[in-house]
C-alpha cells in the first residue's frame, strides 16, 4: 500500500485557497507583447533611464555568461546503478575472439562504457597474451559507421520486417549456405545445428554451413588427416620447446594461436632463467619477409618461398629421416641451417618445428620432422586440439565457383566474413551476389561483401553482446557484454534462433542469447555455476584421455613453385586481415619492422633495390618509388619498401589494405585524407582507400605465396614512417646486446659496462669511476624517500609486438594525427617502439666491430640480413630531467615520487623541453587536434560517439602545449588512494601502466623503486640493468635490461671481454 | 675641439660649412619623397602584410603550420630571432663602445645603425612570441605577481633570461638612440614651417633650447648610457647563446658559445649597417659623410669579427674530435657531411672565407664588393644559426628519432615578412628622422672636415 504525503494542513483539509494555489503551480507565461502592451506599465515607476540601465545591464551580465564554456550533454545518474561508482573503474572478465585472435580478456568500464581492454593474466590460457588489434578493437564499438539498423535492399527496415523476410526466405529457398568465419561458441554451434536439422528434413541437403577463414590454415587439417587420420590442428607449447625452429611461421603475432605462443615465448626468453637451473629457449627462423618472430630470432634465415621444403628437407635427412626433396638450403640461411640441425639434434623431444605455409606438402614434411624429432607428445598436444581455422579451402572455393557460376544457393547468409574482400576471386564472386535471390549479412559495417547483400542484420559488437568459446576441447570462455547495445542491432545468435523459430526478439534488453548460452553451459557443466565461470570468464573441462594419434607417412606433391620472383602475403600485426581497417589507432601504430603507418607496401631488400635502381631512402619530402606487381594476370602498384632482411628475389605485401574500395562505408578513417582535411577522391568520384587489396594474389588453394612480376613505373609514393634511421649507430649506451654465453660466462663489465669518468681521488690520482657517483645538480629528495616510481624494460623478452603502443594510446587520450602529419614526424604515441637493425659495422645492435675502423656512413646502412631489437621508448622521468630546467614557466616539474609531470595549463608551448630531451619522447600539438579540420576523419575525439572512448581520467590536450608519458600518473593515484583507504602500504605488482598491462610477455615492470623488495628494484639492480645515455647525467627512472641473443657469435665474444684496469690505476699508490 | 693627425683621411667630405650639414640632413626630410621611396616602401608594406597574413594564420591555426616535427622543435623561428638579434647588435656597438673608445667616425653611422638595431630587435622579438604553441598565456614568463597560487617563473631557464636581455637591451637602446635624436629633432622643428610638423618634432624634441646646461646634460646622459649599453653589447648575444650552451644537445652544449656568438652578431650587423647606408647615401646624397673610409673601417670590423667566427668553427671542430666524445664527435662530423652538409659549407664559405678578402685594400675600399660581401655575410650569419639549431638536434642521441627538417611556406612567408616590416619600419625612419646625427657630426667638422683639414692654417696647429 502506497503511503501519501501531505506537503501541509492545507492540501490535507483542500482549502480552497490551496486548491487555487495547486491548480497554478507554475505561474502563466506573460509573453514579451503581453507585457509591453499591459496598459499597467506606464503606471510603474520604471523611468526610461532606469530601462536602458536595466537593459545595459542585462545584456553585459548576459554576454558576461556566454563567455563561459557551455556544458553539453552532462546527464547524471538519477538513482546510482548497482556496481557503477563515478569515477570508480568496474572491470569485467571477458573474452575476444574475431575469427583470428583469441584471448581472454579483462574490460575496464567507466560510467558504463567500456574504454580498455587488456588481457587476463589470472584466467585462461592465453596468460594475458593480447595483439594490438584485440587492445584497440574497444574503438570499434564507438564508430559511428557501424550499421544501426537492419536494412532490406539498402534502406533501413524495422527488425521484425526484416525477420520476417528472412523467415519466409528460409522457407522458400531451395538451398541455403550460412557462409561463416570459424564458429568456435558452442552455443552458436548448437543453433546453427538446430537450424540445419530443421531445414534438412528427411536426410534432404537444403541448408549448408561453410567455414570460411579468410588467412586459411586448411593445409595443415589436411596434412594432420593424411598424416594422423584426423583433420586438427594441434596444440602447441613454446614454453616447453627449448629449440624452436619456425619456417614462415610468425607465431608470435599472426600465426594461429598467438596469442597464446607470446606468452609461452616470452617466459623462455629471460636469460636469468638459464643461471636458476632453467634453460633459454633457441629460436630459429626462416623466412622470406622479416616478421615480428623473425626479428626476434636468435637465428634468421633468408630463404624464398620455394625453398622451404629445401630447408624443412635438409633437417629431416639430417636426423636421418628420408626424403625425396633435394636438401639445398640457400647460402642466405645455411649457417643458421646448420645450427637448427644441431640444435634440433641436441633437444630431439624438446624441440617444436612450425610453418606458416598453408600448402600441404610443407605441411607434411613439418609433421614428418616432428615425428622424427618425437615432439609430438611434448611440444605439441595432438590429443587437445585447437578449434580455430576450421575452413576447408576446397569446400570454399567449391561453393564459391558455384556462385560464380550461377549454380549455387539461393540463399546466402554471411556472418563474420567478407569473401568479396577476401576472397582470391572476390570480385567475381561480388558480381555474381546479384544474381542470388537472397543475400543476407551480419556483418556490423556495409562492408565489401554487405553492400551487395539483398537484406543485412547488423551483429552487435563483442563488447555488447554475450557469446560462449571452445576454442579447444578443454577450454570453455564466457564474452559477457560490457555496455547496452548502442544502436539497434541484434545478436546474431540470437538471429539466427529467430529465424528458425526458436525464440523471438525481446528488443534492447533481449535474454535470449543469454538463455540459450546459459542452456548450452549446463549441457557442458551440468553442476556448473554460470555466474562463477562468468566472473572468471572461463572454466577448464576435463577432457578424456584420447587415443594416441599415431603417425604415418603421405606422399607430398604440390610443393611452392619457384620463379624469378616469388610473391609473400603477409599480415601486419595492426591490420591482419583488414578487419579493423577502419580503426584509426591500428592504422597508425607503426609496423612493428618497417615503422610505416597508414599503408601497404612493397617489401624489398636494399641491395637488391640498389640493383635495380629504386631509392633505398625515404623521408617527410622524398617518397619511394612506385612498382606494378603482376600475379596471374593482376596488378597492383605500390611504393617499394627497404626492408633488410628481405630473402632476395622475393617481395612481401601486406593483406588487409584497399578496404572500401568501391566506396563501401567501412568507417571513417578508412580512407585516405588530404593534407588539410577532407578525403582523398580518385578519378572514380570515390574515397581513396588506404593502401591496395592482394588477396586476389592468393592461388586458388588459399596460399599466400606466388610467383609473379615487378616493374618499376614512374611517379614515388610519399611515406608516412615515424622512423626514417634504422640503426643505432653503433652507440653501445643506447642498445646493449650479448649472446647468452658471454653473459652465463662472463662479468657484468663485459657485456654491461657503467660508464666512467675520471676523478680525482683523496690521493690526488686520477681514477675511472662510474658515472653514477658523478652529480651536477643537487639530487632530488627522493632516494629512500616515500615512493620512487621506477621501470624496467627487458629488450630480451620484448618481441616488439606494439600492444604496449596501442595500450598507451588507449588510456591517455593520445590523439591520432593521420598519414600526412605522420609523415611530418608528428605522431603523438606517448610510447615508441624503436626497432634497430644491426648494420655490417656493428658485431651486434649497439656493439662497434672495430673502434678503429669503424664508419658513420656504412654504419647507417642496415645488413643484409640484420639482427633486430625492439626497443619501448617513453619519457624516462629523469632525476635531472634536462626539461625541468629550461621551461621559462615552470610548466613541467618533477614530483616528489621521483615523476617528471607536464601541468598541461600551465604550458606556453615553447618546446625547449622537447629540444632538450635526450630521448626525444616529449610530443607538441601542433594543432587542436579534438577539433581541427584536418582531423575530422582520423581522429576520434572528434566524433560524438567516437569520443565517448576517451578515459575521464586523462585530459584532452589543446593546441599548443607540450604532452609525453606520464607514467599512467592517474593510476599511480588510484593505487595510492586504493591502499590509503585500506591503511596499507601498496603492494608490489599492484600498479601497472597501460603498456605494462598490455605486455604479452611481461617484458615490462613498474613500481616504487624506493620498496627494496619490489621487483622492480630486484629487476634494476640485475646484471643486465642498464640505463640508456647514462652518461648524459640525467638519472632516469626507467631501466633496460641487455638483449641476450641465444646464439653463438665469436667476433661479439671477442669483443665484449672485461678490460684491463688502465695502467696509472693499477700501480696506484706506488707514485 | 679635438684635433686630428692630417694624414688621416677626412671625416666629412667636400668643403662643409655648419649650415651645408643642416641643410644635408634636413632636406629629406623638408622636401617631398622621391618616387623611388614610396615604391620600395609599398614593396617592403606587402612584404610586411603577407608576413603579418602568415603570422595571423599560424597564430589561428597552430605551430603544425610550420615545418618543426618531433625531433626539431625549433628550427626557422629561433634561427631567425638570432639572426635578427645578432643584426641588432651593430648600432649599439657603434654607439655605446665606439663613443667611449671615442672612435668619431661613428658619428656618420651611428644614427642608422641604432634604428637599424631598434627594428631589427623588433623583428627578433617576434619570434619568441610567436614561435610559442599558446601566445595568449605568453605574458607567464613575466615574473608577475599573480593568483595563480604560488606559480612564479623558473629562473633556471635561459629562455627566461632572454626575456629580461632582449627587454632590457631593447629599451636601453631605444633611450639611447632618442636621446641622440633630440637636438636633431629641435633642429627640424626649429626649420619646420609646416604647423603639423612643427607641432610634432617640437613634442619629440622635448622643448630642446640648445644651451650649454642642454648640452652639458645631454653628453653626460649619453656617456651614462654608453656605459649601461656596454655590458649589454656583450650580455644580449651570450644570454641568446646559454639558450643553446646550458643544453644537453651534442652541438649546442658548446662552452665557446657566448664569445662566439657576440662576434658572429657584431660581423652580421656591421654587414646589414653596410648593406643598409651603401644605399642610403647614394639615395639621400650623403657621401660626404659616409665614404670609402667609413666603409674602410666597418670592413675593418668586419674581417677581425669574421676571423674570430671563423677561429670558433674551427675550434669547435677540433674539440669536438678531442674532446672523445661519442655524440658531439659525430654532431661535428654530421654538421660537414650529413644531410645538411651544403648548409655547414655555405657558412663556412660565407663567414669564413669571404671576410678573408677584406685583407686586400683594393678589395675593402670597393664600394660594390662591399655591398655584395655584406649580404653574403648576412646569408652566412643565418646558415651559421641554422646550422647550429638544426642539424644539431636533426640527428641527436637516439637514431630512433633522427628526422629532417623541411620548411614549409608559412616558414618562409612569415621570415621574409620580418625583412618586410623592418624595411618599412626603416624607410619611414630615413623619411621622417633625421638619419644622420647632425648636431654630433658638426663637432667634427672642424677637426674632420676636408676643407679645414686641407687649409694652412689645420697644420699650423701641429
Amino acid at each position: 500500500m502506497t503511503r501519501k504525503y501531505w506537503k501541509g494542513l492545507e492540501e490535507l483539509k483542500e482549502t480552497p485557497e490551496f486548491i487555487k494555489q495547486r491548480e497554478n503551480e507554475f505561474p502563466s507565461q506573460v509573453s514579451v507583447e503581453e507585457f509591453l502592451s499591459d496598459d499597467k506599465l506606464n503606471e510603474t515607476s520604471t523611468a526610461r533611464r532606469d530601462f536602458l540601465k536595466f537593459l545595459g545591464f542585462s545584456v553585459a551580465a548576459a554576454s558576461l555568461a556566454a563567455c563561459e564554456a557551455p556544458v553539453t550533454r552532462a546527464v547524471p545518474y538519477v538513482i546510482k546503478p548497482e556496481n557503477v561508482t563515478l569515477g570508480m573503474p568496474t572491470w569485467y572478465a571477458s573474452t575476444y575472439y574475431d575469427g583470428s585472435s583469441y584471448t581472454s580478456i579483462l574490460v575496464k568500464t567507466r560510467e558504463g562504457r567500456p574504454i580498455f581492454i587488456k588481457g587476463n593474466k589470472d584466467f585462461g590460457i592465453t596468460k594475458g597474451g593480447v595483439n594490438p588489434q584485440i587492445i584497440a578493437s574497444v574503438l570499434g564499438l564507438y564508430d559511428s559507421e557501424r550499421l544501426k539498423n537492419a536494412s532490406i535492399g539498402g534502406a533501413d527496415v524495422a527488425q521484425s520486417k526484416l525477420d520476417a523476410e528472412v523467415i519466409s526466405a528460409l522457407k522458400s529457398a531451395k538451398k541455403v549456405t550460412l557462409i561463416s568465419n570459424t564458429v568456435i561458441s558452442p552455443s552458436m554451434n548448437r543453433a546453427i545445428g538446430t537450424m540445419a536439422a530443421d531445414l534438412n528434413v528427411n536426410g534432404a541437403t537444403k541448408f549448408e554451413h561453410i567455414t570460411y577463414d579468410a588467412v586459411s590454415y586448411s593445409a595443415m587439417r589436411e596434412a594432420n588427416l593424411q598424416n594422423f587420420g584426423a583433420a586438427i590442428l594441434p596444440s602447441y607449447d613454446f614454453s616447453k620447446a627449448k629449440s624452436i625452429v619456425s619456417i614462415g611461421a610468425d607465431f608470435l603475432s599472426t600465426w594461429l594461436m598467438a596469442t597464446e605462443y607470446a606468452a609461452q615465448y616470452g617466459s623462455r626468453r629471460n636469460p636469468e632463467k638459464e643461471v636458476e637451473g632453467e634453460w633459454m629457449s633457441k629460436h630459429f627462423h626462416f623466412e622470406s619477409t622479416m616478421s615480428i618472430s623473425g626479428s626476434n630470432a636468435d637465428y634468421r634465415g633468408m630463404i624464398k618461398p620455394s625453398e622451404q621444403a629445401a630447408v624443412l628437407s635438409y633437417f629431416i635427412k639430417g636426423l636421418g629421416g628420408a626424403c625425396a626433396v633435394a636438401a639445398n638450403v640457400p647460402a642466405s640461411a645455411e649457417k643458421a641451417a646448420k645450427e637448427a640441425l644441431s640444435s634440433l639434434k641436441k633437444n630431439k623431444k624438446n624441440a617444436l618445428v612450425v610453418c606458416g605455409s598453408n600448402n600441404v606438402g610443407l605441411q607434411l614434411l613439418t609433421n614428418q620432422l616432428n615425428s622424427l624429432l618425437e615432439s609430438y607428445g611434448t611440444t605439441i598436444d595432438l590429443n587437445n586440439d585447437l578449434k580455430l581455422f576450421q575452413g576447408n579451402d576446397k569446400k570454399v572455393q567449391a561453393f564459391a565457383n558455384q556462385v560464380i557460376a550461377g549454380k549455387g544457393s539461393d540463399m546466402i547468409i554471411f556472418m563474420g566474413v567478407n569473401p568479396v574482400y577476401t576472397l582470391p576471386n572476390g570480385a567475381a564472386f561480388g558480381k555474381a551476389l546479384k544474381g542470388v535471390k537472397t543475400t543476407l549479412s551480419l556483418a556490423a559495417y556495409a562492408d565489401e561483401t554487405t553492400t551487395l547483400c539483398s537484406h543485412a542484420s547488423p551483429d552487435h559488437h563483442a563488447l555488447e553482446s554475450w557469446n560462449d568459446f571452445q576454442v579447444k576441447p578443454s577450454h570453455y570462455a564466457v564474452a559477457q557484454p560490457t555496455i547496452r547495445p548502442l544502436h539497434d542491432t541484434t545478436s546474431a545468435l540470437e538471429s539466427i534462433l529467430v529465424w528458425n523459430g526458436k525464440a523471438s526478439r525481446a528488443g534492447k534488453d533481449s535474454n535470449v542469447a543469454y538463455d540459450y548460452i546459459k542452456e548450452t553451459y549446463a549441457t557442458i557443466f551440468p553442476l556448473g555455476d554460470f555466474a562463477y565461470t562468468t566472473h572468471n570468464s572461463c572454466e577448464n573441462i576435463t577432457v578424456a584421455a584420447a587415443t594416441a594419434l599415431t603417425y604415418k607417412s603421405a606422399p607430398i606433391t604440390n610443393l611452392p613453385k619457384s620463379g624469378a620472383l616469388e610473391v609473400i602475403l603477409y599480415q601486419k600485426a595492426a591490420i591482419g586481415t583488414g578487419v579493423q581497417a577502419n580503426n584509426p589507432w591500428l592504422q597508425e601504430m607503426p609496423d612493428p619492422i618497417t615503422k610505416a603507418t597508414w599503408d601497404n607496401y612493397i617489401t624489398m631488400n636494399p641491395v637488391e633495390m640498389e640493383k635495380w635502381g629504386y631509392v633505398t631512402t625515404y623521408d617527410q619530402e622524398h617518397g619511394l618509388d612506385l612498382a606494378t606487381v603482376t600475379v596471374n594476370g593482376l596488378s597492383v602498384t605500390l611504393p617499394v619498401y627497404p626492408l633488410p632482411g628481405q630473402a632476395i628475389n622475393t617481395i612481401g605485401i601486406a593483406l588487409g589494405y584497399g578496404r572500401g574500395a568501391n566506396g563501401e562505408k567501412i568507417g571513417k578513417a578508412a580512407f585516405q585524407t588530404k593534407e588539410y582535411g577532407g578525403y582523398e577522391v580518385g578519378e572514380n568520384g570515390l574515397h581513396v582507400p588506404i593502401g591496395a587489396n592482394v588477396f586476389a594474389f592468393a592461388s586458388s588453394n588459399f596460399e599466400l605465396e606466388a610467383v609473379g612480376t615487378i616493374k618499376k613505373v614512374d611517379g614515388t609514393y610519399k611515406i608516412a614512417a615515424t622512423q626514417i634511421h634504422h640503426t643505432v649507430m653503433g652507440r653501445h649506451s643506447i642498445v646493449r646486446e650479448t649472446t647468452l654465453d658471454t653473459f652465463l660466462a662472463k662479468d657484468k663489465e663485459a657485456y654491461n659496462p657503467a660508464h666512467t669518468l675520471q676523478k680525482l681521488n683523496k690521493e690526488g690520482h686520477h681514477e675511472e669511476r662510474p658515472v653514477s657517483e658523478f652529480d651536477l645538480w643537487d639530487a632530488h629528495p627522493v632516494e629512500k624517500i616515500g615512493h620512487r616510481w621506477g621501470m624496467t624494460i627487458d629488450l630480451s623478452s620484448c618481441i616488439g609486438c606494439g600492444s604496449c603502443l596501442v595500450a598507451c594510446q588507449s588510456e591517455n587520450n593520445v590523439p591520432v594525427v593521420g598519414k600526412d602529419e605522420v609523415r611530418r614526424g608528428r605522431e603523438m604515441h606517448w610510447l615508441r617502439i624503436d626497432r634497430y637493425f644491426a648494420s655490417d659495422e656493428e658485431a651486434a645492435v649497439g656493439q662497434r666491430k672495430d673502434k678503429e675502423t669503424f664508419s658513420y656512413s656504412k654504419a647507417e646502412l642496415a645488413a643484409e640480413n640484420p639482427k633486430v631489437v625492439h626497443m619501448p621508448l617513453m619519457c624516462h622521468h629523469c632525476n635531472h630531467a634536462p626539461c625541468e630546467t629550461v621551461c621559462p614557466v615552470a610548466a613541467t616539474t618533477h614530483s616528489n615520487e621521483g615523476l617528471n609531470q607536464m601541468a598541461y595549463n600551465r604550458c606556453i608551448g615553447t618546446r625547449y623541453c622537447a629540444n632538450n630531451c635526450p630521448y626525444k619522447v616529449r610530443r607538441f600539438n601542433w594543432f587542436n587536434y579534438p577539433s581541427y579540420k584536418k582531423f575530422t576523419e582520423v581522429n576520434p575525439a572528434q566524433d560524438d560517439l567516437g569520443r565517448m572512448v576517451l578515459n575521464p581520467d586523462v585530459t584532452v590536450r589543446t593546441r599548443g602545449v607540450m604532452e609525453k608519458c606520464s607514467f599512467c600518473v592517474q593510476r599511480i593515484q588510484a593505487t595510492k588512494l586504493v591502499a590509503k583507504k585500506e591503511a596499507r602500504m601498496i603492494i608490489d605488482g599492484e600498479l601497472a601502466t597501460a603498456c605494462s598491462d598490455a605486455c604479452p610477455t611481461n617484458a615490462i615492470i613498474v613500481g616504487d623503486w624506493n620498496d627494496s623488495k619490489s621487483s622492480v628494484f630486484a629487476s634494476s639492480n640485475s646484471k643486465r640493468a642498464y640505463q640508456a645515455l647514462e652518461e648524459v647525467g640525467v638519472k632516469p627512472n626507467v631501466w633496460y635490461k641487455v638483449k641476450v641473443r641465444n646464439e653463438v657469435n665469436e667476433l661479439l665474444s671477442s669483443i665484449q671481454v672485461v678490460k684491463e684496469a688502465p695502467h696509472h690505476e693499477k700501480k696506484k699508490g706506488q707514485h | 675641439m679635438q684635433k686630428e693627425a692630417a694624414i688621416r683621411e677626412p671625416l666629412i667630405l667636400g668643403h662643409k660649412s655648419y649650415h651645408d650639414v643642416t641643410e644635408d640632413v634636413c632636406r629629406p626630410i623638408e622636401d617631398k619623397a622621391p618616387r623611388m621611396w614610396y615604391i620600395l616602401f609599398g614593396i617592403a608594406l606587402i612584404i610586411g602584410l603577407y608576413g603579418v597574413g602568415c603570422i595571423l594564420y599560424l597564430l589561428g591555426t597552430g605551430i603544425g603550420v610550420w615545418g618543426l616535427n618531433k625531433t626539431i622543435g625549433w628550427a626557422w623561428d629561433i634561427t631567425n630571432f638570432v639572426w635578427w638579434v645578432g643584426i641588432g647588435h651593430a648600432g649599439t656597438l657603434i654607439s655605446a663602445v665606439l663613443l667611449l673608445f671615442r672612435q668619431k667616425w661613428r658619428m656618420a653611422i651611428n644614427r642608422s645603425a641604432e634604428a637599424m638595431t631598434i627594428f631589427a630587435v623588433f623583428m627578433a622579438g617576434l619570434f619568441p612570441l610567436i614561435h610559442m604553441g599558446r601566445l595568449w598565456v605568453g605574458y607567464w614568463v613575466l615574473p608577475l605577481p599573480n593568483q595563480f597560487g604560488s606559480l612564479w617563473v623558473n629562473f633556471n631557464s635561459p629562455l627566461l633570461w632572454d626575456v629580461f636581455a632582449i627587454s632590457t637591451y631593447l629599451s636601453v637602446s631605444l633611450v639611447f638612440w632618442y636621446i641622440g635624436l633630440i637636438p636633431d629633432f629641435a633642429t627640424i622643428r626649429d626649420r619646420a614651417k609646416k604647423p603639423v610638423a612643427k607641432k610634432m618634432y617640437s613634442i619629440l624634441s622635448f622643448g630642446w633650447s640648445g644651451r650649454a646646461k642642454h648640452w652639458n646634460r645631454f653628453e653626460t646622459v649619453s656617456l651614462v648610457l654608453a656605459g649601461l649599453a656596454t655590458p649589454l653589447v656583450f650580455s644580449v648575444h651570450s644570454i641568446v647563446s646559454f639558450d643553446f650552451a646550458t643544453s644537453v644537445i651534442p652541438g649546442w652544449h658548446t662552452t665557446i658559445f657566448p664569445p662566439y656568438f657576440v662576434c658572429g652578431a657584431v660581423f652580421s650587423g656591421f654587414a646589414m649597417v653596410q648593406t643598409l647606408l651603401l644605399v642610403m647615401r647614394k639615395a639621400m646624397g650623403l657621401e660626404a659623410y659616409i665614404h670609402t673610409k667609413h666603409v674602410e673601417y666597418m670592413n675593418i670590423v668586419i674581417m677581425v669579427t669574421g676571423s674570430i667566427v671563423g677561429t670558433a668553427y674551427i675550434t669547435e671542430l677540433f674539440i669536438s674530435w678531442y674532446s672523445g666524445v661519442e655524440y658531439e664527435a659525430y654532431a661535428f662530423l654530421n654538421r660537414a657531411t650529413g644531410p645538411y652538409w651544403w648548409a655547414y659549407w655555405s657558412m663556412m664559405t660565407c663567414n669564413v672565407i669571404s671576410p678573408q678578402l677584406m685583407w686586400i685594400r683594393k678589395l675593402r675600399r670597393s664600394l660594390m664588393f662591399t655591398f655584395f660581401i655584406s649580404i653574403v655575410v648576412n646569408i652566412g650569419m643565418w646558415f651559421e644559426r641554422y646550422v647550429i639549431i638544426v642539424t644539431s638536434i636533426h640527428r641527436d642521441y637516439v637514431p630512433a628519432a633522427w628526422s629532417m627538417h623541411y620548411p614549409s611556406h608559412i616558414d618562409i612567408g612569415v621570415y621574409i615578412g620580418t625583412i618586410g616590416l623592418f624595411f618599412v619600419f626603416f624607410l619611414l625612419f630615413a623619411r621622417y628622422f633625421p638619419v644622420l646625427a647632425l648636431n654630433e657630426v658638426k663637432t667634427i667638422l672642424k677637426g674632420s672636415g676636408q676643407s679645414y683639414k686641407e687649409s694652412p692654417d689645420y697644420h699650423k696647429h701641429h
